[in-house]
């Protein structure tokens, strides 16, 4: 290692700074989570994979409508099907990826230590959560947008050829793209809420797992009337209620579009309050 | 300056910190000294704002932590040099702290050449030694250039270049009127670095003051005389107070009486020195005496070695 050296010029330093009081420190806190963020390699690759997982998924579910074009059942879905949602059918995929990197985004400092250095540099701590709320959304956009893009290039010749192209003039196609990226926002918040109330890595995304993938699927087996009308009120079946237009992709009886919204932004919203009460209150 | 009034820290119905006082004052390096589980890192940790304190108040020049506009330039704080992400460079990791407080990219690499790191700033901070991780840790509480420094066993996992480094630049830095306020374990190095002593037992503060005044207070003098007529000697200065130890033949060990009494004791009465000198106690001895009743966590002695 290279020499050791005293600090000759502290003092200069002292005199400096004084002049450089007054300013607000959030975007330079915003700044720093994006530091934090795009310095691990482990973010680069989520957001690979995420964009990956996507498009291959809707690769794959529209060649599979191709293939089996001539079956009754397919015939029926491709009489009322839009293709945005063809496009965007593989966001279950995107959401795992974003929910994990979500809760870790938090978790992981804690897990590390880290969360020890963060919350010295800002003792006041809700502006952390907040930024990294911020930093985690426009991530998920951009990963949505990207994958949407990919999705849309690598479907192009097999959606002409069923002639299901999106027109970018339909306002479906606009609800469909829009909501998948409001749906993948939402469960990046959601995860980083639950991150932040549970403080555990294995906890916070096993919860937001079970409760974004599993749990309707689960719930599915009980067979009473309030149950089932819970699992509509659930982040995935809540968000076919905007998502799924044409009702050939599923349909959600319970809630209208714009209920389903509603619930999809409270899922993201209850947890981050909750995480934001209980921050300043609890021992690092 | 730091000044705790009261401070207290309960965990159920175990006080970690238990009603504690004191002031840590600038210009001057003051050693925290404790054994394991008295509540110096929590103290610390109070100190910084990341625990609340139970009851109790502790400030940093007059404010609370949690009150400065901008900590990182008040306070710097090494209280677990551990505590980075592993897949992050230090380099990023020193940028993440500076962007918060709008501290230039310029202060990061000064920070990085002030303690030798300028070779692996680019490296994955989990591939690092135990000492890199510790220079890191100072390099992070030096970043804002703080006026209040508080390390947490600086010194741990350092080569001894480095240990004589810690000592000089918290030197320099108290001598500069910062405050510098770090517990250590290394008996011999805090003799050396420190100016004031804190020493804290079971959560209470056991004493307080300058480094000389606590050995002294607690261990006492002890003049170490040897004469061919030691025991003439003994009688002559066997007075009220004064403790007599025979070491081996010709040597005395006394207590409660200086140098000058026993030096004049015997030119008055003729007798012959081969060897007076004053015996000041190490801070080890001193610490060890003081905390005796306040270890939390006690080894048992080896057989081999209780024998």
């Amino acid at each position: 290692m290279s020499t050791l050296t005293l600090p000759s010029t502290a003092v200069a330093h002292h005199a400096e700074r004084s002049h450089e009081r007054a300013r607000w420190s959030f975007p330079g806190i915003i700044w720093a989570e994006c530091i934090k963020l795009l310095s691990l390699r482990s973010t680069w690759w989520f957001m690979a994979l995420a964009v990956v997982l996507m498009t291959l998924f809707a690769l794959g579910s529209a060649m599979s409508l191709d293939l089996t074009a001539a079956t009754a059942e397919s015939a029926g879905m491709l009489a009322v099907i839009h293709g945005a949602e063809l496009i965007s059918s593989g966001y279950p995929m995107g959401m795992i990826m974003i929910a994990v990197l979500g809760s870790l985004l938090i978790t992981g400092e804690y897990s590390t230590g880290m969360i020890r250095s963060t919350f010295a540099a800002v003792p006041t701590r809700v502006p952390v959560l907040a930024a990294k709320a911020i930093v985690l959304v426009v991530l998920t956009v951009a990963v949505s947008a990207v994958s949407l893009a990919a999705s849309s290039a690598v479907t192009f010749s097999v959606l002409s050829d069923l002639d299901l192209l999106p027109a970018l003039t339909d306002a479906q196609t606009w609800q469909v793209f829009g909501g998948t990226t409001f749906f993948l926002v939402a469960a990046a918040l959601f995860a980083l809420g639950v991150g932040t109330l549970l403080r555990s890595t294995a906890g916070a995304v096993t919860v937001s797992l079970t409760v974004l993938l599993l749990l309707p699927g689960l719930l599915q087996l009980i067979r009473l009337d309030w149950v089932q009308s819970l699992i509509d009120h659930l982040p995935m079946p809540a968000a076919t209620a905007f998502l799924a237009t044409s009702g050939a992709l599923g349909s959600n009886d319970t809630l209208e579009p714009w209920q389903g919204v509603l619930v999809v932004a409270g899922y993201a919203v209850v947890p981050l309050v909750a995480a934001a009460l209980t921050l300043r209150r609890r021992d690092a | 300056m730091i000044e705790a009034h009261d401070l207290t820290k309960r965990y159920g119905d175990k006080s970690a910190v238990d009603h504690i006082s004191f002031t840590i004052a600038p210009g001057t390096v003051t050693g925290f000294l404790g054994p394991n589980g008295a509540g110096k890192s929590t103290t610390m940790r109070m100190i910084v704002g990341l625990d609340r304190p139970t009851a109790g108040s502790v400030t940093v020049n007059g404010k609370p932590y949690a009150q400065h506009s901008w900590p990182l330039r008040e306070v710097g704080a090494l209280l677990d040099a551990k505590a980075v992400h592993p897949g992050r460079s230090a380099r990023s990791h020193l940028r993440t702290m500076a962007a918060t407080h709008g501290i230039s990219i310029k202060r990061v690499d000064e920070v990085i050449e002030m303690t030798g790191l300028a070779g692996v700033a680019g490296k994955r901070v989990g591939g690092f030694s135990l000492g890199m991780g510790q220079r890191l840790g100072i390099a992070s509480a030096m970043l804002g250039d703080p006026g209040t420094l508080i390390l947490d066993e600086p010194v741990n996992g350092l080569d001894p270049d480095g240990v004589t480094w810690v000592r000089h630049l918290v030197r320099s830095l108290a001598a500069e009127g910062r405050t510098v306020f770090l517990s250590s374990h290394l008996m011999s190095e805090m003799a050396q670095t420190a100016d004031q002593l804190l020493v804290i037992g079971r959560g209470r503060i056991l004493t307080a003051g300058p480094v000389q005044q606590v050995i002294d207070s607690v261990t006492g003098t002890t003049v170490r005389v040897r004469s061919p007529h030691a025991t003439e000697l003994a009688d002559l200065v066997r007075a009220e107070g004064v403790t007599i130890t025979s070491g081996e033949a010709g040597s005395l060990e006394l207590q409660g009486i200086t140098v000058e009494q026993v030096g004049g004791t015997a030119a008055a009465h003729g007798i012959v020195l081969h060897e007076l000198c004053l015996q000041r106690a190490s801070l080890e001895d001193a610490y060890m005496n003081l905390t005796r009743d306040a270890v939390e966590y006690r080894s048992e002695p080896s057989p081999a070695l209780a024998s």
